[in-house]
């Protein structure tokens, strides 16, 4: 299963592309996921303009650190209303980590902060059965066209928030009882784990989103 | 794997002797207060051990067991029962199980009559063991017959369980007796006893194949081991693989590998080392910067800068952090976390101000510890300076502060290749809860599987064992995975 990063990609490289457009959160570890899709096969535009992210087709919102702070960010720049838009003009969207949990209704970080509302569901602080954060790696069983050739990879996680048992998941693990680890809901797409840090198949990961179509 | 909670009784009081010396009592109050303090739910099975009757062969504690069996515990009750009436007095008290110790190693027919009379599932057959020979009564004599025995002789009668205590562990939190357990051939379900002292052990118990069940008594009562914790760990065993990280050390732009941190030689370039690594399967790996004036700690920026960009793995840096601005730098080039050590010895508060300013996963203390007669030192300066500080209660304290990992690492070991200091890691990981790496000392498979198992190491680190292509990480890992050990 182990491929040098080049070898995965190549295939990829020869047939024609979608852009993917990186939302350039001022929050979040763009680079690395920058750097990580473009190996994965993207032709990538990074970019924090709420137009060319509402005209965008393929959409990747990162996000570490805290749910409140990632939600003002994207409210206070017009960028939620951009994804709104060009979500419901037909963009595929992917939010990795705390990117993936502002795709929810709602977060119990600091009480309820509403979220993007394009997954159905709340995330919610881990019991604390286990210690938080969970930093680390973690088994995951997942299903669909995501995780093709992954359905039971181990990815990076560091999160002290998940979703739990929600109604779009497509991938679940287990920290001191199950959690969502990715969601899917029509064109939207969500991984609480760190592709750009999990090496072969979170690169598999993000290529399969690049030629999802 | 199921977790067991054990009691000891003596007068009606739980209580436990160490080393089974009754001269050497340590009393912790009425059971029922006792299994409140516990949060032992109903429906678990709960272990009760009748002291005085071990010693003097006749039962005196059955009067709890209705109480306790009326919150719904199934209790498996043990401590002198020599003849089918004794065990009859549990059943009857509503005891779902009887644990037969003494008779089972000395009197195989009054086992036997136990078994035809109750019923192989009532009866658990208890061996105590110290070191490889049979103990009985209360452990002061040795029995008749060897372990193999002993074994063969309970499992014939068709018995399915077997609970197997080293009394040399027991009650004194040095961890149990993996090996022992690895080492038994038999077809029972074993239940391990004895020195389980973290949730590290229950997790390593969980691993091997024939344990099917621990009990734990003292490490519950002092509050070591929290009973949801074990069981939620132990329920899902296999979901969180551990790590092999390797490290490389880096001066002046290229990899390093000292031998107890001097005499150092040239191990090549470290974008290429770090991509063949990844490729072997390495989790994680860690940069040290050894470079010794500051002009060369910018070449070390740029060292981390270039491995980021070919890695896609987590990436730990650390050697002369000293500030928040270094730490920031070594962000920004490309860390994902960073490694403070001799900065934080000198302001404790280094660790809390990171933690703030980038999170507790960004945060690693790097503990160099040097054995100093009874205790372990932290040292400044690469290992070579004490900096007089307890080591063990530093990692405790860095926790506190904010670190969400530690890279422990053994001077006096590393560069041996002569294990890892097992002693060391119990003593950091049986009162931390955050992980622990362990380094120095790797020179085989086995050490990689001590280091996890018995010294509670979240992950693994070593760097001149496969910077010399002595092991692969996929040996490493090879070797863990047939060992039960998840690995990714």
């Amino acid at each position: 299963m182990w491929h040098r990063h080049s070898c995965l990609c190549s295939v990829f490289r020869r047939v024609w592309i979608m852009k993917t457009t990186l939302i350039d959160s001022s929050v979040a570890n763009v680079a690395n996921i920058a750097r990580a899709l473009r190996v994965a096969g993207a032709e990538l535009e990074v970019t924090r303009n709420p137009k060319s992210i509402a005209s965008a087709k393929k959409l990747v919102l990162p996000g570490v650190g805290s749910f409140i702070a990632a939600m003002r960010w994207l409210t206070e720049n017009g960028i939620d209303t951009a994804i709104h838009n060009a979500v419901s003009n037909g963009a595929s969207l992917l939010g990795i980590c705390v990117g993936h949990q502002l795709l929810f209704d709602s977060s119990n970080e600091m009480g309820a902060t509403s979220g993007l509302g394009l997954i159905r569901g709340e995330v919610r602080q881990f019991d604390g059965i286990l210690p938080v954060p969970q930093i680390g790696w973690n088994r995951v069983a997942a299903r669909g066209p995501l995780f093709d050739g992954v359905e039971n990879g181990v990815f990076y996680f560091v999160n002290s928030y998940a979703a739990m048992n929600a109604p779009d998941e497509i991938a679940r693990a287990d920290y001191g009882g199950p959690f969502t680890a990715a969601v899917q809901r029509e064109r939207v797409f969500g991984v609480q784990f760190h592709p750009e840090k999990s090496s072969a198949a979170g690169l598999r990961v993000l290529r399969n989103y690049i030629a999802w179509t | 794997m199921d977790v067991i909670p054990s009691l000891d009784l003596l007068d009606g009081q739980v209580v436990r002797l160490l080393h089974g010396d009754f001269a050497r009592v340590t009393a912790y109050g009425d059971p029922e207060a006792v299994l409140d303090s516990l949060d032992v739910p109903r429906g678990s099975r709960l272990h009760i051990v009748d002291l005085e009757a071990s010693r003097s062969g006749k039962p005196v504690e059955t009067e709890i067991v209705p109480r306790l069996a009326s919150r719904g515990l199934r209790i498996q009750a043990g401590g002198g029962i020599r003849s089918l009436a004794d065990a009859r007095m549990w059943i009857e008290a509503g005891a779902e199980k009887v644990v037969i110790g003494t008779v089972a190693a000395d009197a195989p027919e009054v086992l036997r009559s136990i078994v035809n009379d109750l019923g192989t599932d009532r009866v658990i057959a208890a061996i105590d063991v110290r070191d490889g020979i049979v103990r009985v009564a209360g452990w002061e004599r040795d029995a008749t017959a060897s372990l193999a025995e002993v074994l063969a002789r309970v499992e014939e009668l068709g018995i399915g369980e077997v609970l197997i205590t080293d009394i040399s562990k027991d009650g004194a939190m040095r961890g149990p007796s993996f090996a022992l357990y690895r080492s038994l051939k038999t077809k029972m379900r074993i239940i391990a006893s004895g020195g389980v002292s973290t949730i590290s052990d229950v997790v390593s118990l969980s691993r091997i194949g024939s344990v099917g069940a621990c009990v734990i008594g003292r490490a519950l009562l002092d509050g070591r081991i929290r009973l949801a914790e074990a069981r939620a760990r132990v329920a899902t065993p296999n979901a969180i693989p551990e790590r092999i990280i390797p490290c490389l050390d880096v001066r002046d732009g290229r990899v390093v590998k000292g031998v107890n941190f001097v005499d150092i030689r040239d191990a090549g370039d470290p974008v290429e080392c770090a991509i063949r690594y990844e490729a072997e399967g390495g989790d994680e790996l860690v940069i040290l910067d050894i470079s010794a004036t500051d002009a060369n700690r910018s070449a070390a920026l740029d060292v981390v800068h270039r491995v980021s960009e070919s890695l896609f793995i987590p990436l730990t840096v650390g050697g002369g952090v000293r500030t928040i601005e270094d730490f920031r730098a070594l962000l920004r080039a490309g860390a994902d976390r960073v490694a403070i050590n001799t900065a934080a010895i000198r302001d404790p508060q280094l660790i809390a101000d990171c933690a703030r300013e980038f999170g507790v996963q960004a945060v690693v203390l790097s503990c160099d510890a040097k054995r100093m007669g009874d205790h372990f030192e932290a040292m400044v300066r690469g290992g070579k300076e004490s900096s007089g500080i307890d080591a063990v209660e530093w990692c405790r304290r860095a926790e506190e502060l904010g670190a969400g990992e530690i890279l422990l690492t053994s001077v006096d070991r590393d560069g041996t290749n002569s294990g890892y200091d097992i002693e060391l890691l119990r003593a950091v990981t049986s009162i931390v809860k955050i992980g622990v790496i362990a380094s120095g000392g790797a020179g085989n498979v086995e050490h990689f599987r001590d280091a996890i198992e018995a010294g509670g190491a979240r992950a693994v680190l070593a760097a001149s064992l496969f910077h010399d292509r002595r092991l692969s990480i996929g040996d490493v890992k090879r070797f863990l995975a047939s060992e039960g050990i998840p690995v990714r």
